[in-house]
């Protein structure tokens, strides 16, 4: 970074001037850009807060479509259908955290339970990958899935968050026919090579992005398996109408 | 251990920070008309990237990051949004440094890599290593490989570059596509052959 | 202080056309083509780089008595840094999907070799007026090209124009598919390679040597 350019011929070459036009030059900047981000930041804030509420609405299928949405609306929305609560180990749902429980969200209309989320946080090839796996009231139907973040490679481990990867989620089961644990997976190249059984436990795999399908299908396991006994409780209530409030009570 | 190896052959081959993110090509253009160049400026990034990767993930996380801050009593401070002046700070001073350290005492490696140590300060791809070693949330094991793989996966495109142009220096090339856009061609087509690793499984 | 429009037209001329930055003067795709998969973050990311170019000329330029020379590029480098900080903020409150997609390479401005070579070229020799409108100009021609290489591998690569998809159905019908090279990668170097043979091959330009 050193410069011996002419000579130092002047005051403004000499050492108390460099010195003083340095930390001027420091101190005016860092005020500058401390100052924009104090003031940015509740809105930053802001936008993660709305981001992961519209990603929680997309796994839930609860956003219209060909619709301009505006925070308000995806507040609203999200006020109107999504409940954050938390389950204990044996699948209890609680109304707030306690040592060891874990967190989900219910999907509500006019009070009767539609189904629940659950969070998704798994390695992948780069980082890690977030998202969300949306379930149906009966305990083994997925109903949705979205990404909210991860740094895979772009238009390879990337297309997890393309509309089609997530689209194919819909309606896979997590059970087997003996109604044993499964999990969903992603597939090596289309799930149209697979046997007939394992159909509805796979989803089409994207080209170029083996290890990423890999690390995603572990992780949505691991996940399940957590998360299983509270898709028991769910699985229980088969066929009945669920309140919001009794679940939340028992 | 599997997982680091998987790592770094993934930021050499799949992820290759020139071939796939685009980092660093002014300077792959620029320094690839001989292989000597080429090498010896792809040693120095070597060295460069897996030297600054670790040294900013602990600037990083121990002074910049959200929390970072507690044991000195701000639990709450934020000081991640000053991290691209950190870092091209820290990049810049540690160059300056290497070159000092290699001038004092090797003179045989200051002369293969000494030219090109000022030239690598403003080159994307270091830069570019240290935040995607934050957006990726690597532990400060896989700073180490991820830097060092980059590195290598930098030098080995452009090696290649240069020994390709080597090759076809006598080429007939359109009038028009001579130069800059046949590089670029080039490049395209390297990237494709390096992109062919991603089926592999370790 | 010149007043003359002329003269400030022929100051964007030079930048945005007869030494575009990308084509002739070869500096600065570096983090330029990781953001053309899509028209919208490469608009973003070129109205985010032509302000940092257009700011950072006119603050350099305006300190241009006062820089010691020895401290010159490190001065440069904070002035650059700074307004990139800045920006990457601006982005994250107020377009936060886009600054999500463009993830490090809104930081990788600040190593974009335009900026910092129209600074030492062009803002230390003249008045903040004139280094704006340079800074901006060549903003606006690298903006030009990245916005070419983005229209085109959109388009080619998943059939869409600012997410919209845009080729009729009857064209999928007779055989055309989605061409997915132009989405990764190598897309991108193909692109530009040609880009730039179109653009030497047009009148205005002296022939960029080897």
């Amino acid at each position: 970074m050193s410069d011996k350019k002419k000579s130092n011929r002047s005051f403004k070459d000499s050492r108390v001037y460099v010195v003083f036009f340095a930390l001027t030059v420091a101190l005016v900047f860092s005020v500058l850009i401390t100052s924009a981000a104090t003031m940015l930041k509740p809105l930053h804030q802001q936008n993660r807060i709305l981001d992961k509420k519209t990603n929680l609405l997309e796994a839930a299928n609860l956003l219209p479509e060909n619709e301009k949405m505006t925070p308000e609306k995806i507040q609203a929305i999200y006020d109107t259908h999504i409940r954050e609560v938390h389950a204990d180990p044996r699948g209890q749902i609680l109304r707030s955290a306690t040592g060891d429980s874990l967190q989900l969200y219910l999907i509500h209309t006019d009070q009767q339970v539609q189904g629940y989320i659950v969070p998704i946080s798994t390695r992948g090839l780069w980082g890690k990958i977030h998202g969300y796996l949306a379930f149906e009231a009966d305990g083994e139907t997925v109903a949705g899935f979205s990404v909210y973040s991860h740094s895979e490679t772009p238009g390879l481990g990337g297309e997890i968050e393309s509309q089609w990867f997530q689209d194919n989620f819909k309606g896979k089961k997590i059970l087997n026919a003996h109604n044993q644990l499964v999990s969903v997976s992603i597939a090596k190249g289309r799930t149209e090579n697979l046997p007939e059984s394992l159909q509805d436990h796979y989803v089409d795999g994207i080209s170029g992005a083996t290890l990423t399908g890999r690390y995603l299908s572990e992780g949505l396991e691991e996940t399940l398996m957590q998360y299983e006994p509270v898709s028991i409780i769910f699985r229980q209530k088969k066929g009945t109408q669920t309140q919001l409030e009794t679940l939340l009570d028992e | 251990m599997g997982d680091l190896l998987s790592l770094f052959i993934n930021s050499v081959f799949i992820g290759n920070i020139l071939l796939a993110y685009f980092l660093g090509i002014c300077s792959f253009i620029a320094v690839s008309k001989t292989i000597e160049t080429a090498t010896g400026l792809g040693l120095a990034v070597i060295f460069v990237l897996t030297v600054t990767s670790p040294v900013n993930w602990l600037i990083y996380h121990g002074l910049l990051a959200p929390g970072a801050l507690a044991w000195a009593g701000f639990p709450e401070l934020d000081l991640s949004f000053l991290k691209f002046i950190t870092f091209i700070a820290v990049i810049a001073a540690m160059v300056q440094a290497v070159e000092m350290v290699i001038d004092r005492y090797s003179p045989l490696l200051y002369a293969t890599l000494g030219v090109f140590l000022p030239l690598i300060a403003v080159n994307c791809a270091i830069l570019g290593t240290s935040l995607f070693i934050v957006e990726r949330n690597h532990t400060f094991i896989e700073s180490v490989v991820f830097g060092a793989g980059s590195g290598t996966g930098w030098m080995l495109a452009i090696v290649s570059l240069a020994a390709i142009r080597k090759k076809v220096r006598y080429a007939d090339v359109p009038k028009g596509l001579d130069g800059f856009g046949f590089i670029m061609i080039i490049a395209g087509l390297m990237a494709m052959t390096f992109m062919m690793f991603s089926g592999i499984t370790l | 202080m010149q007043n003359d429009l002329s003269h400030y037209k022929e100051i964007l001329v030079k930048g945005i056309w007869r030494e575009n930055p990308v084509a002739y003067q070869v500096l600065g795709i570096c983090s330029a083509l990781a953001v053309t998969v899509k028209m919208s973050t490469a608009l973003v990311m070129s109205i985010a780089l032509t302000l940092v170019a257009g700011f950072s000329g006119l603050i350099i330029s305006s300190l241009r008595h006062l820089i010691p020379s020895n401290i010159r590029i490190i001065v440069e480098l904070t002035v650059i840094a700074s307004l990139v900080i800045i920006t990457d903020q601006i982005l994250q409150a107020y377009l936060y999907d886009i600054s999500k997609q463009l993830s490090i390479f809104v930081g990788l401005i600040i190593t974009n070799c335009i900026i910092l070579g129209r600074a030492e070229a062009f803002a230390l020799a003249n008045n903040p007026a004139d280094s704006f409108v340079d800074g901006i100009a060549n903003g606006l021609g690298y903006s030009m090209i990245l916005v070419a290489v983005a229209f085109l591998r959109e388009l080619l690569g998943s059939g869409q124009f600012f997410g919209f998809s845009v080729i009729p159905q009857f064209v999928y019908d007779m055989g055309f598919q989605d061409m997915g090279i132009m989405v990764l990668a190598p897309g991108a170097f193909f692109v530009i390679g040609l880009l730039v043979w179109l653009k030497n091959s047009l009148p205005g330009i002296s022939h960029e040597k080897k």
